[in-house]
């Protein structure tokens, strides 16, 4: 099953950053081999949307980061390995193509695949790694790779001395032609086990939790201390989501956090769904169908389009989404900035009224169209939360602690004071 | 005084840049020669701040349009002329002479090109003035601004020395001791002479291509007035550099210094604003303006803040420097200076509430400064309304007319506040509460 997402989400969320800036796939990613990376860079364009795959991977990796291993195998072993599988023997295809790996190279090759199958033997037979339950169906199928008749000569060798030129020949064969996507499949489960190595590395480092998957539809998200990955020093926040609060309605002023709370939740029910740990204290979650979030929307002037219509358009695409009946997360940041106080205020009642009506989906929608949560209020199952301001003289503070409520607090004013604008326009010289 | 405009305004409006894209510089600049190109660049950078400059300069430029006169010069003799001045020659008569001498020895035995090039310049130089002094000959302008400057050029033509010069037949042989003379006369006594006479040229130059300009495009000529009048009143202002704009009138004054414009997204306000502040500028250049008619009192400066509000992903950084630049403004407004200021979507770039509040707290406070004139657009229509109570604040709009569920735009100004409220039709058009269903 596959989980919904876009370009927009992604953007959003900053997964994988912009062209200098780091995202969070670098913050998880401490990949030892190429091979892991693509992996992982995989696992994170596609999370998934099965309760039992993603509990099994996250209890996979949660292991891991108890046992707190490093990654058994050097990468220069995989470095080597990946070059010489990468040239394939002239015999094995059918045009005749010189090899371009020379006799050194090979010689190189060969042992390195006689070391990575001895010492992954070695690794998989540790106590530990066999009690990791979850892991079983992977490890078995590693030693049923590492142990395969064919390879037994491999596991004897014991790797003192040169071999000779008529050995590594033979292994060459081996390798290369007769059992090549054998080593092929053991090397993708290999990179495997260096991307939940190196994920529960990051969740030991970082202190990261293992969220728990529940069953789809219940519409339930249960997030405590959640804060966003990337701060240096967060402040982190709880939010509770169930069918009788499954649409927030957040307010605060233009600094107060909002979009970064927003990303902080996004950003966990996200990693969540890959089976990955999150920046929280805890977090419980029924799985959704996909995730849609705008929260930095561009416009889109080269069409023509106004950002309202942009607006708009996003609106519409995940009302069509939600209208396939799916189960989805949506987060709205700044509603309707791009047109006037009064539609802005329509179209934001409307719209939200419309989303609580949806009892498998979670809403969250940020304004500042304060007067819509007096209407919004007579729906039950609509939660109203803010992000504070105090003013200390004239410098606003902000908390970044959420509390229930609506606020008015603005200061775009205050900034437009502060800079004092409205005193020299007051007490300049008014000619005539 | 002089008319002041800063580097983001300059940006807004396009106007300068010899290789930007669709500039109004380059809109102008039809000059043939690189002195007419400097001049013109000049004349861009550096606007009159006193209305009799501005109406004289216009003055000639309305002259040169009716007179469609063509330019009378080779664009490769004016170049070699300049090039033979610039190339000094020796302090006396006798050095020069004898320099002369031994660049033309030179010349007959290697390959030495100085004597060539001294010869054509010369060449160039006889010619160049021969067609001015027939130039202002035959002009016929005998009163005005412009009369003053050719009878200064007809002055310095007119003189002995150059006079002979002139009657020299360029295809018969110049002798060394011709040459070596007016290599000493051109460079050294009358240099100052032909410097003016150079500038002529160029000056020319200039006339001919702007009003060439102006015919073609049907630009007219502003009428400049003295600041203290504080006017800005114009039909049919339109952008220079779109094809078939539209025109609309603008009419500012004391009683009347704020426009309020209003109207939907893309219905034409931002670009309706460049063509004001584009044809302020230019008519404080003397220029030729986009408009069908135009008058307007000095102004000390143009601030503008247009379209920098389309970046939104800036979020509030973008809003700080909105900020920034109002602050700017009002501290210019503040000082006593008559100005012109133009603010597309202030706050855009914050929630609708701040962007509401911001926007009738500044219009409320810049519509005191009666000697300076305000155009404010915005959205958010709501803030013309709270604007009603003042009297000195006009509100018009850019409409929306609706074709079916498609909007279409008129471009044509009408009196009021819009009433444009697509927010709600847009959503219902899109069906999307229906899509959401329940």
């Amino acid at each position: 099953m596959v989980f919904h997402t876009d370009e927009q989400t992604i953007a959003d969320l900053g997964i994988f950053g912009k062209h200098n800036g780091s995202g969070i796939y670098d913050l998880y990613n401490r990949t030892h081999t190429r091979g892991g990376e693509a992996i992982l860079k995989e696992m994170f364009l596609h999370p998934l949307s099965d309760k039992a795959a993603i509990n099994r991977r996250s209890s996979i990796i949660k292991y891991f980061s108890r046992l707190n291993m490093a990654f058994p195998l050097s990468a220069a072993l995989f470095d080597m390995t990946e070059k010489y599988l990468k040239d394939p023997d002239e015999r094995t295809n059918s045009t005749r193509h010189q090899s371009a790996i020379g006799e050194k190279e090979i010689q190189q090759g060969v042992m390195s695949v006689i070391t990575l199958i001895q010492q992954t033997r070695e690794f998989i037979e540790t106590p530990s790694v066999k009690g990791i339950i979850d892991y079983t169906a992977e490890r078995e199928a590693i030693l049923l790779f590492v142990t395969d008749p064919a390879f037994e000569p491999a596991l004897r060798e014991k790797g003192k001395g040169k071999l000779s030129y008529t050995v590594i020949a033979a292994y060459d064969i081996l390798f290369r032609v007769r059992e090549r996507h054998k080593i092929a499949q053991l090397l993708r489960l290999l990179y495997e086990l260096d991307v939940y190595l190196s994920v529960a590395k990051v969740a030991v480092e970082r202190g990261f939790v293992f969220p728990e998957a529940l069953e789809k539809g219940l519409c339930v998200l249960k997030l405590e201390g959640v804060y966003h990955p990337e701060l240096k020093a967060p402040v982190p926040n709880s939010i509770f989501m169930d069918p009788r609060q499954q649409v927030i309605f957040l307010t605060g002023a233009n600094m107060a956090g909002k979009s970064t709370f927003l990303r902080s939740v996004s950003t966990a029910v996200y990693m969540a769904h890959m089976g990955f740990p999150v920046a929280a204290a805890s977090m419980e979650f029924s799985v959704m169908d996909g995730m849609y979030t705008t929260i930095n929307l561009p416009d889109n002037l080269g069409i023509g389009a106004s950002h309202f219509y942009a607006e708009v358009l996003r609106v519409k695409q995940v009302a069509a989404e939600l209208g396939r009946g799916k189960s989805l997360f949506i987060i709205f940041d700044e509603l309707f900035r791009g047109t006037n106080v009064k539609d802005a205020h329509e179209a934001t009642v409307a719209i939200s009224r419309a989303f609580a009506g949806k009892k498998t989906s979670m809403f969250i929608i940020s304004s500042h169209i304060v007067e819509a949560g007096g209407e919004l209020r007579q729906r039950s199952n609509i939660g109203f939360f803010y992000l504070p301001t105090r003013m200390n003289g004239h410098q606003p503070e902000y908390t970044y602690t959420l509390e229930r409520g609506i606020t008015d607090d603005r200061h775009g004013m205050i900034i437009i004071r502060n800079e004092g604008i409205l005193d020299t326009l007051k007490n300049g010289n008014k000619i005539s | 005084m002089s008319f002041s405009i800063d580097a983001q305004t300059q940006e807004e409006l396009n106007l300068l840049g010899k290789f930007r894209q669709g500039s109004i510089y380059n809109l102008f600049n039809h000059v043939r020669t690189r002195g007419g190109e400097q001049l013109l660049d000049n004349m861009f950078r550096n606007p009159l701040g006193n209305a009799s400059a501005i109406n004289e300069r216009s003055s000639i430029f309305q002259f040169f349009q009716q007179a469609d006169l063509v330019f009378p010069f080779d664009v490769r003799e004016i170049s070699l002329m300049r090039e033979y001045l610039d190339a000094g020659a020796g302090k006396s008569a006798l050095v020069t002479l004898a320099g002369t001498v031994v660049k033309k020895w030179l010349a007959g035995l290697t390959r030495d090109e100085r004597y060539k090039k001294m010869v054509q310049g010369l060449q160039a130089t006889i010619v160049t003035l021969d067609k001015c002094y027939s130039f202002v000959e035959t002009i016929q302008f005998n009163a005005g601004p412009y009369a003053e400057r050719i009878r200064a050029a007809k002055e310095i033509l007119s003189d002995k020395r150059l006079e002979r010069l002139r009657d020299i037949d360029i295809y018969e042989a110049l002798s060394v001791k011709t040459l070596a003379f007016y290599d000493h006369v051109l460079k050294g006594r009358l240099f100052d002479d032909m410097e003016r006479i150079l500038s002529f040229i160029y000056e020319l130059d200039v006339n001919i291509a702007v009003s060439e300009v102006a015919r073609t495009r049907g630009f007219s000529y502003a009428r400049a007035w003295p600041p203290e009048k504080n006017i800005l009143a114009a039909t049919g202002v339109f952008h220079p550099g779109i094809k078939n704009a539209i025109g609309n009138a603008i009419s500012l004054n004391r009683d009347n210094n704020v426009l309020f414009l209003t109207g939907a997204n893309m219905a034409g306000k931002s670009t309706w604003m460049k063509s004001v502040g584009i044809g302020l500028y230019l008519a404080h250049m003397g220029f030729p303006v986009a408009a069908a008619e135009m008058d307007f009192s000095v102004r000390e400066g143009l601030y503008s803040s247009i379209n920098v509000a389309d970046n939104i992903s800036l979020g509030y950084s973008h809003f700080y420097a909105e900020v920034v630049r109002v602050k700017q403004a009002a501290e210019a407004a503040a000082s006593g200076k008559r100005l012109l200021l133009m603010f597309d979507e202030l706050f855009k770039g914050t929630n609708v509430k701040d962007a509401y509040d911001g926007t009738l707290a500044i219009t409320e406070a810049f519509s005191e400064y009666r000697g300076c004139l305000f155009i404010v657009s915005t959205h958010i229509i709501e803030v013309g309304e709270a604007l009603k109570g003042h009297d000195n604040i006009h509100c018009v709009y850019m409409p929306t007319v609706m074709d079916g569920p498609h909007p279409r735009y008129t471009y044509k100004l009408e009196e009021g506040i819009t009433a444009d409220r697509q927010g709600m039709m847009i959503i219902q058009n899109e069906g999307i509460l229906e899509l959401i269903g329940d």
